[in-house]
């Protein structure tokens, strides 16, 4: 069955020598001696020409391996909740995967790839490591609901009822701080974003969402922070200025050494955003729906997640279930239809669906691609719809060259009707915005 | 040129003046349902035509050693969050404060507007652009401090020399020593402070603990800055020539 998110633990250790570096998540630390078998064991597959990258335990546990530039490595260790073994292993391992790539693209964004590479000093890297602790720690909570850029690398966007408008302010403002690079994210969604900043690696659009959420939640009104790009510039920092322009709407650029943030703000925040107050407000009212309030969407629909696999933008939403005075079994919580909405994504990605080839993939995982093809590759065909029904609810996933839609419905929906709902809300919400 | 002079506590502004019951309808303005009201950058509290007030930009600049809670002070004024975590600030990250304050002299009302610029000490030892860009058209410094982190108190005066020495344009300096509730565990002794305090001459605040939910336990903090970047540019209009109302009735 589905499992609850349990506990993540994440260690960190030189590759070299073993030497711990920092641990995260977890309130009961893994023992000294298990994390040093942790290790050994990997080290003692490495010297037998084996790359151990995952395993599970009796208790349904599971842990991941993975060695980066082959300086640091990284351990996920998830402990399996009651009733947590079973079939779910493979999400579980897709996930726990997923985290290692992310946590070890937090450290570049933060740290930079040389100071990770070349490892001359633990002591001042164990300190520098420090640095990078409140976005691994946001990665390894991931209690924020509503956002599946972390699993899905697609950037979590918000479609604003008059997109045209905060496009231009967006490019202009970019331009007028001498940057291509520019974005707007509404209740921490990007509402629009310059061209360029599209053509940033997938992970680094959904990373740099989740430095600017959580730099948004402080809220704090401006920031200038160096921030190396994992795969565009992961040797040379550039500054990622972000002003808060109203609460829930912020802006941000990528940019080299000028302008100050100082000279940014006074001079460009007004001049560009102040006309357009209106404009955010009515940005901000979209909400966590994000789509237009002008797209209606089936009354009987739990949770939807649209992918547009071009440009690699979702877009997602969680009805609050209104309770019905007489109906019989309890409805499920918000937080419960996001959580089956993650689940049922990851349970069609790993079985039926093809993930878009990442940039930068290290060659073991592409070795587990490939096993993945050779399996999808078994049924002859490449799938493009997939079902399943379970007591809570049923969900419905459908892929087209362009989308992928998965859709959860509660368990009174017929079966059969799952098909047309799917397709009909994927052509009604790509009609009317073009999504 | 020399530098100011800091005035008296109480000298220029209204102490206490956020509970007098006259200063509950420009006080409201930065409430929201009892709690600080969080003001985007496009925003600023707005009062009714007829009493129209007007609002002093300043820029302040939080320097102090890794870890001694710049970050929370930054919140802790401006009423946001505080976090319960201690996080490395990896960057600069600014907050604004808005503050009423009542001229003692002319009885005007004025918003203050404080910029706090925080940034991580790591990140200032990293990265050299950060310092200049905190410095740049700076009014203020705070030199905090911790009451349980001895190196800190004694690093102050190094801060402090290093923003004497011309020809850094003259800026307000204030120190103030955090976690002062915790006791059990101070470093520093009260004798100490007050022979530093005697040396520099530099007005010296207390903070900690207690988060009320009230304006009490920061108002102190906000009208002792206030009141000398008033008295600062005052002085510095007096000595360019013009005379404004605020400083005739000064100098």
């Amino acid at each position: 069955m589905m499992l609850q998110d349990g506990s993540t633990q994440l260690l960190c250790l030189t590759a070299s020598s073993g030497v711990p570096l920092f641990t995260r998540g977890a309130s009961r630390q893994l023992p000294f001696s298990v994390i040093g078998s942790l290790n050994g064991v990997h080290m003692f597959g490495g010297g037998q020409g084996v790359v151990l990258s995952c395993c599970e335990t009796e208790g349904g546990g599971k842990v991941v391996w993975r060695v980066f530039q082959e300086s640091v490595m990284l351990i996920a260790v998830s402990g399996g909740g009651p009733g947590g073994a079973g079939s779910s292993s493979k999400e579980e391992e897709a996930r726990l995967q997923r985290l290692l790539e992310n946590v070890w693209n937090c450290m570049v964004l933060v740290l930079g790839q040389d100071e990770l590479a070349n490892m001359r000093n633990v002591e001042r890297i164990k300190r520098d490591l420090r640095s990078c602790f409140s976005l691994i720690d946001q990665l390894l909570e991931e209690r924020h609901e509503g956002f599946l850029g972390n699993l899905t690398h697609c950037a979590d966007s918000l479609l604003p009822p008059n997109p045209t408008l905060v496009q231009e302010a967006v490019d202009g403002f970019a331009q007028a701080a001498d940057s291509e690079f520019g974005c707007l994210l509404v209740h921490g969604r990007i509402a629009a974003a310059t061209e360029k900043w599209w053509r940033l690696a997938p992970q680094e659009v959904v990373l740099l969402s989740v430095l600017m959420r959580s730099l948004s939640a402080s809220g704090s009104a401006s920031c200038d922070y160096p921030v190396f790009l994992p795969h565009g510039s992961p040797t040379v920092a550039h500054r990622l200025l972000r002003f808060h322009l109203l609460p829930g709407a912020d802006v941000c650029v990528l940019c080299g050494p000028t302008p100050s943030l100082h000279r940014a703000e006074s001079g460009l925040v007004g001049r560009f955003w102040s006309p357009l107050v209106e404009t955010l407000r009515d940005c901000l009212a979209v909400g966590e729906r994000c789509l237009p309030a002008s797209i209606s969407l089936r009354p009987d629909m739990l949770a939807l997640l649209l992918i547009n696999r071009e440009t690699r933008r979702s877009v997602s939403c969680v009805r609050a279930p209104t309770n019905h005075p007489l109906s019989g079994p309890p409805l499920l919580s918000k937080a419960r239809c996001w959580e089956l909405l993650k689940l049922f994504y990851s349970f069609s990605m790993t079985r039926y669906f093809s993930q878009e080839e990442t940039l930068c993939v290290s060659p073991e995982e592409r070795t587990q691609k490939g096993n993945t093809e050779d399996f999808v590759l078994g049924f002859t065909h490449q799938p493009l719809q997939c079902y399943l029904v379970t007591e809570e609810c049923k969900s419905f996933g459908l892929q087209t060259a362009q989308h992928q839609l998965f859709l959860v419905t509660p368990p009174s929906v017929p079966t059969f009707a799952l098909r047309t709902a799917a397709t009909q809300t994927l052509s009604d919400i790509v009609t009317a915005t073009g999504f | 040129m020399a530098d100011v002079r800091p005035p008296a506590p109480g000298s220029v502004l209204v102490s206490d003046w956020h509970r007098c019951k006259e200063s509950k309808e420009f006080f409201n303005k930065i409430l929201h349902k009892k709690m600080r009201k969080n003001f985007g950058l496009l925003e600023s509290p707005v009062m009714p035509p007829q009493v129209a007030v007007d609002t002093v930009h300043y820029k302040i600049f939080i320097s102090g050693k890794s870890g001694v809670g710049k970050t929370a002070l930054a919140a802790r004024l401006a009423g946001l969050s505080i976090p319960n975590l201690h996080y490395e600030t990896t960057g600069i990250e600014t907050s604004v404060v808005y503050w009423p304050v009542k001229l003692k002299d002319s009885g005007r009302v004025l918003f203050f507007r404080l910029q706090l610029w925080d940034c991580g000490e790591n990140a200032l030892r990293r990265f050299d652009h950060l310092l200049p860009s905190c410095k740049e058209q700076v009014d203020a410094v705070l030199f905090l401090f911790s009451f349980t982190d001895r190196t800190s108190f004694d690093d102050l005066s190094n801060q402090i020399a290093k923003w004497m020495v011309p020809p850094v344009s003259p800026v307000v300096k204030l120190v103030v020593g955090t976690k002062f509730d915790l006791f059990m565990h101070c470093d520093v002794a009260e004798r100490d402070v007050k022979l530093f305090q005697e040396r520099w001459r530099l007005p010296l605040l207390r903070v900690g603990g207690e988060v009320g939910d009230g304006l009490g336990d920061i108002a102190p903090v906000l009208n002792c800055l206030a009141e000398q970047l008033w008295h600062q540019d005052c002085v510095t209009a007096g000595s360019a020539g013009i005379h404004t109302q605020e400083t005739e009735t000064l100098l």
